[in-house]
């Protein structure tokens, strides 16, 4: 930072101060430029230098102490307009003069210095300090000078003398911090709610395992009951059913002969019955885990939505609405996979979007989701056997046998 | 310039603003230390060198604060005598009252003449409040702090004063200078009168210096107001316990008190005791007695005539009586020793016990000065001249 200050106005102030029989002050007018100095050297491409200038272009001498401010060292507004009037945007500093003193501000100075930046709204304003001593026989007198630029550190620190931005860093950090505690008791408590709904699923899944474990046994001990009873005379009740089944397996196989028991091509009705009762039943353990649509954990932070996803997939890419190859992972239903979930969702979207408002629901209690989610469960069931021909899964995911609509 | 006289310097001073400086000087007991008075130096002037004189308005006043010395510049303006004046905090550049808290200074009254003593007390008070958030630096130390402002005695009566020691290590340290509320009104008015100075105020000032923030190294000592040192038997008599390595001021102040209590009981008793004896002597020897000190009670003479021998005891009685023994002089009438003196030998250890009250003391006196008169009178007349 420099300072300048032309030979007429120093005089003028000079002269005012010394002419004075007591303290002087007054205030200055001038301009703040910014120098850029760029130097271009061998040594370095370019190297540029600021510097800030203060121009001290005139001043104006108050024409008595404690003209603008009271014994408490307040700075009364109207008596600084009135003394710096219109030139107020020029004003970048003030000065003092006295005699025999230090060369140090005062405390009244320090008090009216502050004030001064706020109300002139100069933050850098000045503060050129005069003083004048002379020799015991007043042979010599010495005028000296020193411009202060007090660094008001009001904003910067707070009454406790702590830096401002280091308690705001660490008013930030703390609230981090219960923020990350708040997001870690949630996770923990959606984590929960995912564990127990697993659980559910699990127990659902083995239920629906046993039911069809136990519908494969009953008809099982039927197909071997009528087996047994179509071995002697084919009985009235399984007749329109073996004919059903018949004709639509003639339907199906152009091939096919007219007589049903003749042709070795034809596949006899017990072949047809357990192809059916294979199509019925859930066939290969994947394939039943395949059927079954992945359950979605309520709640989860990690769910997507679901629909663009779900669309592009079903409809705009593959024609044929399949659920993606993580269907197989595990196979018991359980996975770590957030993928998983949205396979899931997607299957949900497609099969039942009368259940969608359960999945968004993220509000709603967890045994509410249960009950929901467990009703779901049966419905899905009920549709999956009443669709008929379910897609099948090979392992590669394409699949086979009838599309469903 | 430096170190002269109030009044040189009341004589220099602009005529307006003398009554404001007088009360300074004349009768300015700022803080703690009452002892040491408000010195002002380095009188200058804000006038135009023509102006004729007296006419200076300026002046360095040193304020002992603490056990340091604060040394603050005030600054008038002859020229306009009923303005207020300004401060320059000299070292302690940071140090920035607010003015509303100074309301001598917001209402400024120039007429009255404590105007100036008023704000500097008040300015004074804030430099107190100052240094002790300056304590924050050092937990230990605003520890002790917190601990001793709790306790209303000790809390109001504290001055500290807190610094770097060194600008580059930046070490901190701190002092703090308490007064003790220990009672001294009770000591014999003849103890006190002795002193050469003003003894002022009786007061016991300790002062303890941390000189590093985790107190490690504290150096107590203790100041006297001279009356009271004298009474209590000089400088040397008074030994303060060093500071316990991890103690607080809490715990050590008290056991000052108590220790300075302790002196200043024995002392009084010790008077009265002194007195007790005297009396006792004066009923049992009668007209024997010569003289005696009636103030302080510490010395008596008697006249004791045994077997047409004539000779003179001088009791001189301790200031720690009766811890301590009288000391027996005996003196012959007749003799001369070889420098002119009278023959005399003194007994600083005969049959005595602390625990006999006066009476007793006189009867076991007066039993040994006739057991030991006749050595006395064998040695006056083998080793002295009439």
């Amino acid at each position: 930072m420099a300072a300048s200050i032309s030979g007429y106005t120093f005089s003028s102030v000079c002269y005012h101060s010394a002419n004075s029989n007591s303290d002087h002050e007054g205030f200055l007018f001038g301009e703040v430029r910014q120098e850029e100095t760029v130097s271009i050297s061998d040594a370095q491409i370019s190297s540029a230098e600021l510097l800030q200038v203060i121009e001290i272009h005139n001043h104006d001498p108050c024409a008595q102490l404690f003209s603008f401010y009271d014994f408490a060292g307040k700075v009364n507004e109207e008596n600084l307009k009135k003394i710096i009037k219109e030139r107020r945007r020029n004003v970048i500093g003030w000065y003092r003069f006295r005699r025999n003193t230090q060369q140090q501000m005062s405390f009244r100075e320090q008090v009216i210095h502050k004030q001064l930046t706020e109300l002139l709204g100069v933050p850098d304003l000045v503060f050129l300090l005069f003083s004048f001593i002379s020799t015991a026989n007043s042979s010599t007198h010495a005028m000296e000078y020193v411009l202060f630029r007090p660094k008001i550190r009001a904003e910067f620190f707070d009454k406790d003398g702590v830096m401002k931005d280091i308690r705001t860093i660490f008013q930030v950090y703390s609230a981090l911090q219960d923020k990350v505690q708040a997001v870690c008791g949630e996770v923990e408590q959606s984590e929960r709610v995912r564990e127990k709904i697993q659980e559910d699923v699990k127990k659902l899944k083995q239920q629906i395992a046993l039911r069809k474990r136990k519908t494969a046994e009953e008809e099982r001990r039927l197909r071997d009951a009528q087996n047994a009873a179509t071995n002697s005379t084919p009985e009235e009740d399984t007749v329109p059913s073996v004919v059903t089944l018949l004709s639509r397996v003639s339907f199906h196989a152009p091939s096919a002969p007219e007589r049903p028991n003749t042709s070795p091509n034809r596949p006899s009705y017990t072949d047809l019955l357990s192809q059916d009762d294979s199509l019925l039943s859930s066939g290969s353990p994947p394939t039943s885990a395949a059927l079954l649509p992945r359950p979605q954990a309520v709640g989860s932070p990690g769910h997507p939505p679901p629909g663009p996803l779900g669309m592009s997939l079903g409809i705009n890419s593959n024609p044929i609405p399949t659920p993606t190859t993580p269907y197989l992972g595990n196979g018991d239903g359980s996975s770590s996979d957030s993928l998983d979930r949205q396979a899931a969702g997607q299957e949900d979207d497609e099969d039942e979007e009368e259940e969608e408002d359960d999945e968004e629901d993220e509000d709603s209690s967890e045994y509410e989701n249960l009950v929901s989610d467990a009703a779901r469960f049966t419905m899905v069931s009920s549709s999956v056997f009443s669709q008929g021909r379910p897609a099948s899964l090979s392992p590669d995911g394409d699949a086979r046998g009838s599309q469903t609509t | 310039m430096n170190n002269m006289s109030p009044e040189v310097a009341l004589n220099r001073i602009s005529a307006e603003l003398r009554p404001l400086l007088c009360s300074v000087v004349r009768n300015g007991r700022v803080g703690l230390d009452s002892t040491n008075c408000l010195r002002v130096t380095d009188l200058k002037t804000g006038c135009s060198s023509l102006t004729p004189g007296p006419c200076c308005d300026r002046f360095k006043l040193h304020i002992p604060y603490a056990g340091e010395t604060l040394k603050w510049d005030i600054i008038f303006n002859a020229q306009h005598p009923q303005l207020p004046p300004d401060f320059i905090f000299g070292e302690d550049a940071e140090f920035l009252p607010e003015p509303s808290e100074l309301p001598h200074l917001v209402h400024w009254d120039a007429e009255n003449p404590e105007s100036l003593l008023e704000l500097v007390k008040e300015v004074l008070q804030q430099y107190h409040h100052y240094q002790c958030q300056r304590l924050r630096e050092s937990s230990r130390l605003l520890f002790e702090y917190d601990s001793l402002l709790e306790e209303p005695s000790y809390g109001r009566n504290m001055e500290v004063y807190a610094g770097r020691k060194n600008t580059w290590t930046g070490e901190f340290s701190a002092r703090f200078l308490l007064k003790l509320p220990v009672d001294f009104s009770n000591i014999p008015v003849y103890l006190l009168k002795d002193t050469a100075l003003d003894p002022g105020e009786d007061v016991a000032l300790l002062s303890v210096s941390f000189e590093d923030a985790e107190a490690t190294q504290v150096f107590p000592k203790l100041y006297l107001s001279p009356s009271i040192e004298h009474a209590l038997g000089g400088s040397s008599a008074l030994h303060i316990p060093a500071f316990p390595s991890g103690g607080c001021l809490i715990d050590y102040v008290p056991q000052v008190c108590q220790l300075l209590t302790n002196k200043v009981q024995y002392v009084i008793q010790g008077y009265h005791k002194r007195r007790e004896y005297i009396a006792a002597f004066l009923s049992y020897f009668g007209m024997g007695v010569v003289e005696y000190d009636a103030e302080g009670f510490t010395k008596l003479t008697l006249l004791l005539m045994w077997k047409d021998f004539c000779f003179l005891v001088h009791v001189d009685l301790p200031l720690y009586f009766p811890r301590d023994q009288p000391t027996l002089t005996f003196q012959s009438v007749y003799h001369f020793t070889n420098s002119g003196q009278l023959y005399s030998q003194v007994q600083k250890s005969y049959p005595y016990s602390p625990r006999w009250d006066g009476n007793e003391m006189a009867k076991r006196a007066k039993a040994y000065f006739k057991t030991f008169v006749p050595q006395f009178q064998e040695g006056a007349f083998a080793n002295g001249k009439l």
